[in-house]
Formats: C-alpha cells, sequence, structure tokens
C-alpha cells in the first residue's frame, strides 16, 4: 500500500515495484528519500510520484539517498530537476548523496553535479541540510 | 549597386524596400512586419548601420541583419556582430557572395520560425508514443556527404519504448559541414516535439556562426526561456572543415567523443565539460580543437551505447568501447559505424534494449576508387 504525505518519525515505503523501491524517512526537519533500483524512461513517472508523495504540500528539505540505485537514465535526471525546482519554488533545500561512480560519472557529464547539490554521504548531505 | 539589385526584383526571387538611411529604415521596418532581413551600409547619414542595429530588435526580434562594410575594416565588422548582425558582405560587394549570404540569411530565418513554431505546439499535444518515435525517425539524415577526401555516416537503433537521441549533419556555407549528436530527456510527444525544436534551433544557430561554443551557447538561451517542463538535452557539436581535416567542437552535457587512428588506437578527446542545454540560460560553453590525420576517424555516440547492459545487468562502458577497433582499424565511416553496432548487440545479446543506441561517424583519408 502506498502511502502519501509527510509521516511522523520512522520510515515508510512510497513506491515498490520489480525494479525501484522508494522509501521515505523523517529525520528531524529533512524528509530523506532513499531510492534503490534503476529509474529509466518506463518508470520516471512512479519516481515522481514517489518523491512527490514524500514531499507531501509543506516540507521544505528533501534528500534524495542514492547509495543503492544502480542506474539513471535523462529521464530520471528530469525528475530530479523538477523536484528541485519545486522546492526551490517554496524557498525550500535539495540535495543528492552517496552517488556510486557511475552515477556519480552521469552527473558530471550532463553537467547536473555543477546544478544539483552532491554530498558525498547521508551525513555531510543532512549537516548541509539543517543548516 | 541599386541596378544589380534589380535584376533580382524583376526576377520576382526577393522583394525589396529601400530607404537611405537609418531612420527612414526603421520607419519603414515598423510600417510593413512582412520585411524578413535587413542588408544595411555601415555608413550611412542620420542614423548609422550600427545604430539601427541596437534598434532592430525593438521592432522585430526575429528579424536578421546583414551588414556591409568597408573591406578589412574589422572594428566595425566585430562592433556590428556585437550587435547581433547576422552576418556581413565587404565592399567592393561580390554579387555571387551577396546571394549566398542573403540566400543563407533567409533559409536560417525559415529554419528559425519552423523551431519557434514546433516550440509553440510543446503545450498542446499530449503522448502518443507512435507520433514521437516517427517524428524521431523523420527528422534523421538518411544521405551523408562524402567526397574523396571524408565520409559522414550516421544512425540509430531506437528503444521499444521511445528514447530522445537524434543526430544531424549540417552542410555549412563555407563547405564546412557541422554533425551533431544528442539525447533529449523524457519520452513521449512533448519529448520529441522538444527534440525537433532543439534540432531546428541547432541547425539555425549552427549555419549562422561558425563556432560550436557559440552554437551551444545561443540554443541554451533559447531552449532554456520557459521552460517549465524541466526537458533538458545533452549535445556534442562538431564543425568539420574538410580541406585541413581541422575539427572544433564543443560539449553540452553529451559523451566525449573517441578518435579512432589508422592503426586501431583509440582515444576519448578531451572535452570542456558544458551543462547540458535547456536547464539554466546565459551559460558558457567552450571548444576543443583537433586535426583529423588521413584515416583517422571521428566517433559520436550516446550513452545508448556506453550504457548498454547484457543480462548480468553489466555495462557496455568505456573500455569496450574503446577495444572495438584494437584489431581491426575502420577502413571508412561505415565500417567503423557497423563494428560499434556490431559489438555492442554481440555484448547485449538477449537483453532487452532499455535506449536508444546512436552513432554518428566522420573519416577522413582517400576514398577516391
Amino acid at each position: 500500500m502506498e502511502t502519501s504525505g509527510q509521516q511522523g518519525n520512522g520510515t515508510w515505503v512510497a513506491v515498490d515495484t520489480k525494479n525501484l523501491k522508494v522509501e521515505g524517512e523523517n529525520k528531524g526537519t529533512i524528509l530523506v528519500a532513499k531510492t534503490s533500483g534503476r529509474v529509466d524512461g518506463s518508470n520516471a513517472k512512479e519516481f515522481q510520484d514517489a518523491l512527490e508523495s514524500i514531499l507531501g504540500n509543506n516540507a521544505t528539505a528533501l534528500l534524495l539517498d542514492m547509495e543503492d540505485l544502480s542506474y539513471i537514465s535523462s529521464a530520471g535526471l528530469r525528475v530530479i530537476l523538477l523536484i528541485a525546482r519545486q522546492l526551490q519554488g517554496k524557498s525550500g533545500k535539495f540535495g543528492v548523496c552517496s552517488l556510486s561512480p557511475s552515477i556519480s560519472e552521469v552527473f558530471q557529464i550532463s553537467g547536473f553535479d555543477k546544478i544539483i547539490p552532491v554530498h558525498p554521504a547521508q551525513a555531510d548531505a543532512l549537516a548541509s541540510l539543517g543548516s | 549597386m541599386l541596378q544589380r539589385m534589380r535584376r533580382h526584383i524583376r526576377s520576382g526571387k526577393y522583394n525589396f524596400t529601400f530607404a537611405q538611411n537609418g531612420l527612414e529604415a526603421l520607419a519603414k521596418l515598423r510600417e510593413d512586419s512582412e520585411i524578413d532581413m535587413v542588408l544595411s551600409d555601415i555608413n550611412m547619414p542620420q542614423m548609422d548601420g550600427l545604430t539601427l542595429l541596437e534598434q532592430i530588435p525593438n521592432v522585430d526580434p526575429d528579424l536578421r541583419a546583414v551588414m556591409i562594410s568597408a573591406y578589412g575594416d574589422m572594428r566595425n565588422i566585430r562592433t556590428a556582430m556585437n550587435r547581433g548582425a547576422f552576418d556581413f558582405v565587404t565592399k567592393p560587394i561580390d554579387f555571387e557572395d551577396l546571394e549566398v549570404t542573403i540566400s543563407r540569411t533567409l533559409s536560417h530565418i525559415e529554419e528559425w520560425r519552423e523551431a519557434l513554431a514546433s516550440r509553440d505546439k510543446l503545450v498542446a499535444i499530449q503522448n502518443e508514443l507512435d507520433v514521437a518515435s516517427n517524428m524521431q525517425q523523420s527528422i534523421l539524415p538518411t544521405q551523408f556527404p562524402s567526397s574523396p577526401t571524408f565520409q559522414v555516416f550516421g544512425s540509430m537503433e531506437p528503444a521499444r519504448s521511445v528514447g530522445g537521441d537524434f543526430f544531424d549533419v549540417i552542410r555549412l556555407g563555407n563547405g564546412h559541414i557541422g554533425l551533431a549528436i544528442a539525447d533529449v530527456s523524457g519520452k513521449g510527444v512533448p519529448a520529441a516535439l522538444f527534440m525537433m525544436s532543439a534540432r531546428t534551433l541547432l541547425k539555425g544557430a549552427a549555419i549562422g556562426s561558425p563556432n560550436p561554443a557559440d552554437v551551444l551557447k545561443e540554443v541554451n538561451n533559447l531552449l532554456s526561456q520557459d521552460n517549465d517542463s524541466a526537458m533538458f538535452v545533452t549535445i556534442l557539436y562538431a564543425e568539420y572543415d574538410p580541406e585541413s581535416g581541422h575539427l572544433s567542437y564543443a560539449n553540452g552535457g553529451h559523451n566525449a567523443p573517441l578518435i579512432v587512428h589508422a592503426n586501431g588506437s583509440t582515444e576519448l578527446l578531451p572535452t570542456s565539460g558544458g551543462i547540458a542545454l535547456g536547464l539554466v540560460p546565459n551559460l558558457p560553453y567552450t571548444q576543443d580543437e583537433i586535426t583529423l590525420g588521413q584515416g583517422d576517424t571521428f566517433i559520436l555516440y550516446t550513452d545508448g551505447v556506453t550504457e548498454a547492459m547484457n543480462a548480468d545487468y553489466e555495462e557496455f562502458g568505456n573500455d569496450r568501447l574503446l577495444n572495438i577497433f584494437t584489431s581491426s582499424p575502420p577502413q571508412s565511416s561505415h565500417d567503423a559505424n557497423d563494428a560499434v553496432f556490431h559489438t555492442v548487440r554481440t555484448f547485449v545479446a538477449e537483453a532487452p534494449q532499455s535506449d536508444d543506441i546512436t552513432c554518428l561517424t566522420l573519416s577522413r583519408g582517400n576514398f577516391s576508387s
């Protein structure tokens, strides 16, 4: 069962399909979306719905943890950009962390690392977003 | 000059409206919205050509101006280009050159309108994958320039769900060849329309500028305007001079090109990492230069090649790409293209294809047989 909106403490599953799982976690004022599997043109919409459900209406800081994500296509990058813009529009904060070497390369080649804040690990990211 | 022009007026090819100075020209431009381009001397009484250039966008930002200057007057020519002139011709006027310049400017304007129109349509149309896939196929070139000294070949293998790859080969006015490869984010009709407008804007900008970095800068600015959909496109654009073998190329968030030498050794070429186009306006782009030797092949490709995955979820990767030609250097651009596709297909085997696979190749050599 998919849940929507901001929860209390603890974690919840926003989407869980064959190729993609996104879990929400509330870390104080920051929401973390932990993503595993792969994001491509075929599930980019599910990815977007999951992130939007985690964000809910009032959230102002979202961290996308990509530690267990093995692949992201340009359709997935577009979703990240859309979410970043949504938060920007509400003066919120957004960042990504824990990129695998291959995803890090995708960010570098496309230049996304110059427009989206990238953090090495969740702890750095939380410190930065919380400040 | 007027008399030479009148011959064309009689032939009905172009319609001219004449003005004695900048002020009169502005008045006539305001009166007649049918005018596409302005041909103006820099030296004129009352309002000179450089002042006129500054005023033209206020009348119609889509008007293009070609300036006439004294031969060697680089200072004024540079000022004119900085103020947005599309091109220039020098005195004494070579009428053949003038005609080429006029027709190039008009074809640029036509491409431009087409691009703006397809951009407007983005808002209206919704998902139909067939339409999108047809659009994608329809913009790909099917004939490639080839000569005794160089050959070009390109092909794309679309993924079942539409991806967003395209490539283009553009014949530029100076005998140079523009080569572009690109990958649009997203799928469906909106992405295909974005692709078409990116392709046409790129072509228009390429015809208008000899400088790949400026071409990407212009296209990025246009795509970034009001781009609420957050779609973007990665583009590698190169301009090739068949005479000298010189290539200049600029990168907007795309995979680095390859060069394969006559002995089969292969290198990834350096690119000065620009950002994908359509995301942020007013970004700078820079270009890199290389000269192809006899027997060299320049290879452009999309991430559908390097990220092609086999049944064990392994990616094809850069190393496999770099090793394709080690034991069998390509004999032509077509050959190189086939080798890339063949090697990727063999690697992927039965695993499903999740992204378009696209490759565009240029070979320099002796092809007169």
